[in-house]
């Protein structure tokens, strides 16, 4: 049997790359548990980081997909609720004890492993971050900027040349640095990871070029696209400006500078701190920023640096805002002679130095890119390689890999002049429109290299085959095979390491290109981490023109016809790209030239205008003088005069037209006012809130015991007798299916407002399937089954309705042959801007998961400034201040039923079947639910007015469970839990399917079914009903998008009613009967897929569909 | 005994027998007139102090780098010493690697001190400042700067060298590179020393025994372009062995804010009026304290 430290710390290699899986593949419960009792002690005594981290995502893998299969027939435990606090404090160690402690006490159980798993992978990857930012600190270049805690110590002093004010204009010069961005030609399959880097230096290789790029038809030229300015003013304040964001502030406190996420200027903000202008080791002192700036800049002076993008897309995957920090940092360090030269290029010392204080701001800031991400300081087309740590290095002995990596500039002999002019004739860069989250991503890479899974692994050592290939195409300047190669990596390893970095948008594009080009279509590429932003499509040259058009039509077209599904930040675009050939540039303008860039002037002037021209200061009116002097006589300034016109009288409030679509959305879907007031009114009373969701705080609160449930989840089977039941009524056509799809799935895009339903989630059986496809998939295989093909109802709303409708009409219904209806929803609700309280009491009282340090410090920084938002704007105001379906919501899961009864769709079913007895409701994401005629019997056999499928716990799954409630057994919404604990005595969670008896449904209502052509009797009925059910308050992320790409998320307050208070009624009989894991569980965030398809969740679903 | 390290000696093995005080600044000519109370209780200018340093440590010449016009005004507060010295005016004012190019002649083929005349030094133990660094000259044969550990915040102030200590010596080191005001984070990437503190880097204490290559290669420098000394020294440092002497002394910079004071202060402890200077201190504090 395979010892699973052997894997780790053998000396050789071929057992070292052995598969985890593979290893635990036939090991028993028994030895599995051993294997990581021994694991749990190796790495607690290891000193080695690796081993450690290897350790800790073996302990995860184990926990996550190998116990799991083999703990299905053991009883269900429960989660300490004192291991989870410690988890979501960070206090992974402690957490780990507890875990560790219940699985001693109660024997292992699903639960408890589901706790484990998320510990030690936490663990892990905090581990690995503690490691990179103390790499990070360690560069030598970057240590003392930490040492550094009083001005007294500030040893950076300004150029001179950069003090020195012009006599004849006034004006002190402007130092620019104009940065290209960067494209990776092979997509390195993440290798530029640091982690990957700093363990499997030889695997860490990338083709990285510098481009320049203007948006296709836009300008004649590519230009740099981020550059950055500085000069020096007579105020001791920092003056920051991000002109492509649209902020500016005068800042004259440390606090502020060290506060990122209150205005957009937290990127200009991390390169003055990485830049040891403001060191990172002065924060929290109580020092004052005037004097520090005396120290840099002379008394009495300050320092005014701008940033602007020329109008490139945030998502490009051309690390754009990790070149503009780049651009930043070195126009800081020139400035303040950390460069030799203040004009021109820089050395290679210096360009390393830039990227080391770049991924020193990335970390300040709390974000994080890939080692290669400031590769536009460099020059051309260069080789970014992982290096092997040795003596002298800051990593020596803690991993095998430096942080930093090494750059090998190609020159003519490595990519001839030729072979370089070709790529530009036929490579197509664009901005597919989509901007994703790809930090989930970047851990999966990680976890996946170092548990070393086939084919993952396999894949990763394919990927230098490739960049080979690449490079030998690009020598001989053979662009058609280098396009061959970029396409076998897309297909192959980069989909085999991460499935989900391929997407359905992306791939209609290739398609289409592919047919409309033919063998003129060279190659699809990749940029970064997720297709559907940043891509290459590369054609003969002599096509270029017609690639460039037909993609932007295309793009443009295909987004149109998914963007009810993907979320899309923005318009397509086709860029104009040129490989430059010099990397970061800096000038220093004087004497006239010295102007800001024409874009502040477009953001400055009109405030200043504004402004008394006696306080505008004797270096303003020189600069306004210079400025309108320049607007006469330079062409690039021409049209200045009208566009400074026109922002200083605008002529339309912009909002106008987003009102009017609101307010007739409002009026179409019966938008009750009344209600509406009388909500904002309890809201700012104090009435309704989040913390009037709980119930008493007395109310007893116990786990339900065996018998008040039946229970199947650990593979038990239903009699036979009860299958045939279910079989006979599916034959009968008794049943229809109701699936709830009238919500957007805000954890599913973070608040993009895109119908999750339609969203093509996961390639099954062969192609990218919608949530509403699979679903039909399953009722046809039952349809077959028993010989009738079941009604299919999805629920929708003002949101998802006309998508919906459009999108099955578009696929013929997928050809279902049954009756397939869509209920449009009947209610709508307006959302309002959140009380302080509620945001108080969400982020302060509920517990949450604490991030690492610097991410927390933003996120502080974040909530301080919505806390204010939702003062300015008016707490419990309308939310008005976005798109018209961003401001609206669905009103909660328990209206959807109701609506059937309200618009007619079950009027309508009982006339094509006046058979049907039951409906089946179900959430669109439990994917595994389907129509099991075992559980239908069961159901019929009862007699039960409702029958609600639960599954065991795990530590995912929040929002309630199944309680004895006050001695009641009834389902509770993790809202209404009176305290945080008691969720975690329950073993059940609610999965939200139900079965449903309809005469006993409508029996509740006090309805029957010749009541449901009365329309108004139907709906008093609903109302009376819709009284006693509980309201809550929730508070939702929503996306605003604004720019070019940029995105804000706030935090808005909607009310709901659930289903699951059904439970609570004493007019309907109500039973509960646990069920699978792989039939309940709900997949709410993309992050769970990728576990989903390894653990065989996505098998089984396949098991249950027929596609055709 | 000193290792050698296979770079070549330019070092003539013979006794360093002239020095060059450079005074010809324009903010700092003044400074060496001053007057101050030396460590006997005598007032004496701040160059009669320096010069009687470095006659003490057995140097005959002298040569002062002046301002032209004032070389009168030195001689006077040379006093009795003047007559061994050379009051040399720098023409133009073209930096201080040129001002001390201008003493080339005066040196000739012979190594020689190199002194600030702003600058002031007391030894930590018996022998001198200048003693010590001519003494470690002698028995390494070649270029030596006397040199200080400095917090990375005065390094705006100062140039600063990187090596690696000679092994077996506390205070000797091998020097690799010069950077004149370097930025801590250049100073980081190539000035750090093995054994120093965190944060701390040798940097120039003013004095150094200089062998004549150094002279040449000023010239050499000078006739290419602007050059400062700290040019020349890294191209020494490049060619042939040179060394820092870690002194066992303080500097006293008389041209920094109080720095008259300071130097005042530090001469008066550590001579023989050490207790009325100390009892003067305590007095003017409890007066002071009184007041507030």
């Amino acid at each position: 049997m395979a010892n699973l430290i052997d894997l780790i710390i053998s000396a050789d290699e071929d057992v070292r790359n052995r598969a985890l899986d593979a290893a635990c593949a036939k090991m028993t419960l028994a030895e599995l548990l051993k294997e990581a009792a021994e694991l749990d002690a190796f790495r607690r005594q290891s000193e080695n980081l690796y081993q450690r981290v290897r350790a800790l995502l073996f302990l995860h893998s184990i926990h996550r997909f190998h116990l799991p299969a083999r703990l299905v027939a053991e009883k269900s435990g429960v989660i300490p609720f004192k291991g989870y606090s410690n988890l979501l404090e960070r206090r992974f160690e402690e957490a780990i004890d507890v875990f560790l402690k219940t699985q001693a006490k109660d024997g292992p159980s699903d639960a408890i492993s589901s706790a484990l798993a998320s510990a030690y992978q936490k663990l892990a990857f905090q581990t690995l971050a503690d490691q990179v930012r103390r790499s990070v600190r360690g560069v030598r270049g970057n240590q003392w900027m930490f040492r550094m805690g009083h001005p007294a110590d500030q040893p950076l002093r300004i150029r001179k040349e950069l003090t020195r004010r012009d006599p004849n204009t006034g004006l002190f010069p402007v130092l620019r640095e104009r940065t290209p961005v960067r494209m990776d030609l092979t997509h390195c399959g993440w290798s530029d990871i640091f982690f990957l880097g700093m363990d499997y230096p030889e695997g860490a290789k990338v083709l990285n070029i510098s481009v320049d790029l203007t948006v296709h038809g836009r300008d004649k030229h590519p230009a740099p696209p981020v550059e950055a300015s500085l000069r020096v003013i007579e105020q001791p304040v920092l003056r920051l400006t991000s002109v492509d964001l649209g902020c500016t502030a005068d800042i004259s406190s440390l606090n502020e500078v060290f506060d990122f996420a209150k205005d957009y200027l937290g990127l200009l903000k991390a390169a003055v701190i990485a830049s040891g202008i403001v060191p990172p080791g002065i924060e929290g002192s109580g020092q004052d920023l005037a004097h520090l700036l005396e120290r840099v800049v002379g008394p009495g002076r300050g320092l005014e640096i701008v940033s602007n993008v020329n109008n490139i897309p945030k998502g490009s995957r051309l690390a754009v805002s990790t070149n503009l920090l780049a651009a930043l940092i070195g126009v800081c360090m020139r400035a303040t002679g950390q460069a030799g030269s203040l004009d021109g290029g820089l050395e290679e010392n210096e360009r390393r130095i830039v990227l080391a204080r770049a991924l020193l701001g990335e970390w300040i800031g709390g974000s994080g890119g890939g080692w290669q991400d400031s590769g536009g300081v460099w020059p051309g087309m260069k080789l970014i390689c992982g290096t092997v740590a040795s003596e002298g290095d800051p990593e020596f002995g803690i991993s095998r890999g430096r942080l930093m990596p090494t750059h090998r500039i190609l020159d003519t002999t490595d990519v001839p002049e030729d072979a370089r002019r070709k790529l530009q004739e036929s490579l197509v860069l664009v901005h597919g429109g989509m901007a994703q989250n790809v930090g989930p991503i970047l851990e999966m890479v990680t976890e996946k290299y170092l548990l070393r899974s086939e084919p993952e692994w396999s894949a990763r050592k394919k990927t230098h085959g490739i960049l080979d290939q690449i490079l030998t195409g690009l020598k001989h300047g053979d662009i058609a095979s280098v396009g061959t190669a970029t396409t076998a990596n897309f297909h192959g390893p980069i989909q085999t390491i991460i499935p989900w970095a391929g997407n359905l948008y992306t791939e209609t594009l290739i398609e289409k290109t592919r047919t409309e080009f033919g063998t003129d279509f060279w190659g699809f590429w990749m940029l970064g981490g997720m297709a559907g932003g940043g891509m290459g499509f590369m054609f003969a040259p002599e096509r270029k023109a017609d690639g460039q058009r037909f993609l932007q039509k295309t793009m443009s077209e295909t987004k149109r016809l998914l963007a009810a599904a993907l979320p899309f930040a923005m318009e397509p675009v086709v860029y104009d790209f040129a490989i430059n050939e010099r990397g970061t540039w800096a000038e220093l303008l004087t004497e006239k030239d010295a102007l800001m860039p024409s874009g502040y002037y477009r953001f400055i002037v009109p405030n200043l205008l504004r402004m008394d021209r006696r306080a505008l200061g004797a270096a303003r009116h020189a600069e306004l003088d210079r400025f309108a002097d320049a607007c006469r006589t330079r062409p690039e300034l021409k049209g200045m005069v009208s566009t400074l016109f026109d922002s200083i009288f605008p002529d339309v409030e912009e909002d106008s037209g987003n009102r009017e679509t609101l307010a007739a959305t409002l009026e179409k879907y019966g938008f009750d006012h009344a209600t509406h007031e009388k909500i904002r009114e309890d809201l700012r009373a104090g009435r309704i809130g989040l913390a009037q969701n709980r119930l008493p705080a007395n109310t007893l609160i116990d786990d339900v015991r065996e018998s008040d449930l039946t229970d199947i989840a650990s593979g038990q089977t239903l009699p036979d007798n009860l299958r045939k039941l279910g079989l006979a009524a599916l034959a009968n056509g008794e049943v229809a299916v109701v699936t709830l799809a009238a919500g957007a799935g805000s954890r599913w895009t973070q608040g993009a407002g895109v119908v999750k339903a339609l969203h093509p989630f996961c390639k099954l059986g062969g192609r990218h399937r919608s949530f509403v496809e699979t679903h039909l998939a399953k009722s046809r295989r039952i349809g077959r089954l028993c010989g009738t093909a079941p009604a299919h109802v999805f629920t929708t709303s003002y949101f998802s309705h006309e998508p919906t409708r459009r999108f099955l009409e578009q696929h013929d219904h997928f050809g279902y042959d049954g009756p397939l209806v869509l209920s449009e929803g009947k209610s709508i609700g307006l959302r309002t801007v959140p009380t302080v309280r509620d945001l108080r009491f969400a982020w302060e009282e509920m517990p949450q998961q604490t991030l690492d340090v610097q991410q927390q410090k933003v996120r502080e920084s974040v909530r301080t400034a919505l806390i204010q938002w939702a003062q300015s704007t008016g707490e419990a105001a309308d939310y008005t201040d976005n798109l018209p379906v961003q401001c609206l919501h669905p009103v909660g899961h328990w209206y959807e039923i109701p609506n059937l009864l309200r618009n007619g769709t079950l009027l309508g079913l009982l006339k094509k079947r006046p058979q049907l007895k039951t409906l089946v409701m179900h959430n669109i994401d439990t994917v595994g639910m389907d129509l099991d005629p075992a559980l239908l019997g069961h159901h019929l056999a009862s007699d039960a007015g409702l029958t609600f499928e639960v599954i065991t716990r795990r530590l995912e799954d929040r929002g309630g469970g199944l309680a004895s409630v006050n001695g009641k057994i009834r389902l509770v919404e993790g809202l209404a839990m009176p305290r945080e604990e008691d969720e975690f005595n329950l073993t059940y969670y609610n999965s939200n399917t139900c079965w449903i008896d309809i005469d006993s449904l409508l029996s509740t209502f006090q309805l029957t079914r010749g009541d449901l052509t009365d329309a108004t009797k139907v709906a008093a009925a609903v109302r009376t009903l819709a009284a006693a059910m509980p309201t809550y308050i929730t508070l939702k992320d929503v996306k605003k998008r604004w720019g070019h790409g940029q995105e804000d998320v706030f935090p808005v307050c909607q009310f709901e009613k659930l289903w699951v208070d059904m439970s609570q009624l004493s007019s309907i009989e109500t039973r509960y009967i646990a069920v699978p894991r792989l039939r309940g569980q709900q997949l709410k965030d993309p992050s769970q897929l990728d576990g989903w398809l390894r653990d065989g969740s996505a098998s089984y679903l396949e098991s249950l569909c027929e596609w055709e | 005994m000193i290792a050698s390290t296979g770079k070549t000696l330019h070092f003539p093995v013979v006794k360093v027998s002239k020095a060059i005080i450079t005074a010809a600044g324009q903010k700092q000519r003044t400074l060496p007139l001053q007057t101050l109370v030396d460590r006997d209780g005598v007032p004496k200018s701040a160059l009669a102090i320096l010069a009687e340093e470095i006659t003490a440590a057995g140097i005959s010449e002298i040569a002062v780098i002046v301002c032209p016009g004032d070389e009168a005004a030195y001689a006077t507060a040379a006093g009795p010493l003047a007559s061994g010295m050379k009051f040399i005016p720098q023409t133009q004012p073209l930096g201080y690697g040129h001002a001390v190019h201008c003493a080339a002649d005066f040196t000739g083929d012979d190594p020689f001190l190199l002194m600030v005349g702003d600058h002031l030094y007391t030894s930590r133990i018996s022998r001198s400042c200048t003693a010590q660094l001519l003494e470690t000259s002698q028995s390494g044969k070649c270029s030596v700067s006397a040199v200080q550990a400095t917090h990375e915040s005065k390094l705006p102030y100062y140039g600063s060298v990187g090596g690696r200590r000679v092994p077996g010596s506390e205070r000797l080191y091998e020097i690799d590179t010069v950077i004149e005001k370097p930025t801590p984070t250049e100073a980081e990437q190539k000035l750090v020393v093995p054994g120093l503190r965190a944060g701390n880097y040798l940097c120039f204490f003013g004095m150094h025994a200089l062998a004549p290559s150094v002279m040449e290669t000023l010239g050499r420098q000078l006739a290419a372009g602007p050059a400062d000394l700290s040019s020349a020294l890294a191209e020494t440092a490049r060619r042939e062995r040179y060394l820092a002497y870690e002194i066992q002394g303080r500097r006293h910079d008389i041209d920094l804010h109080y720095g008259l004071l300071t130097t005042q202060l530090a001469l008066g402890l550590a001579g023989k009026d050490r207790d009325e200077v100390l009892a003067l201190i305590v007095e003017s504090l409890v007066q002071s304290q009184a007041q507030a």
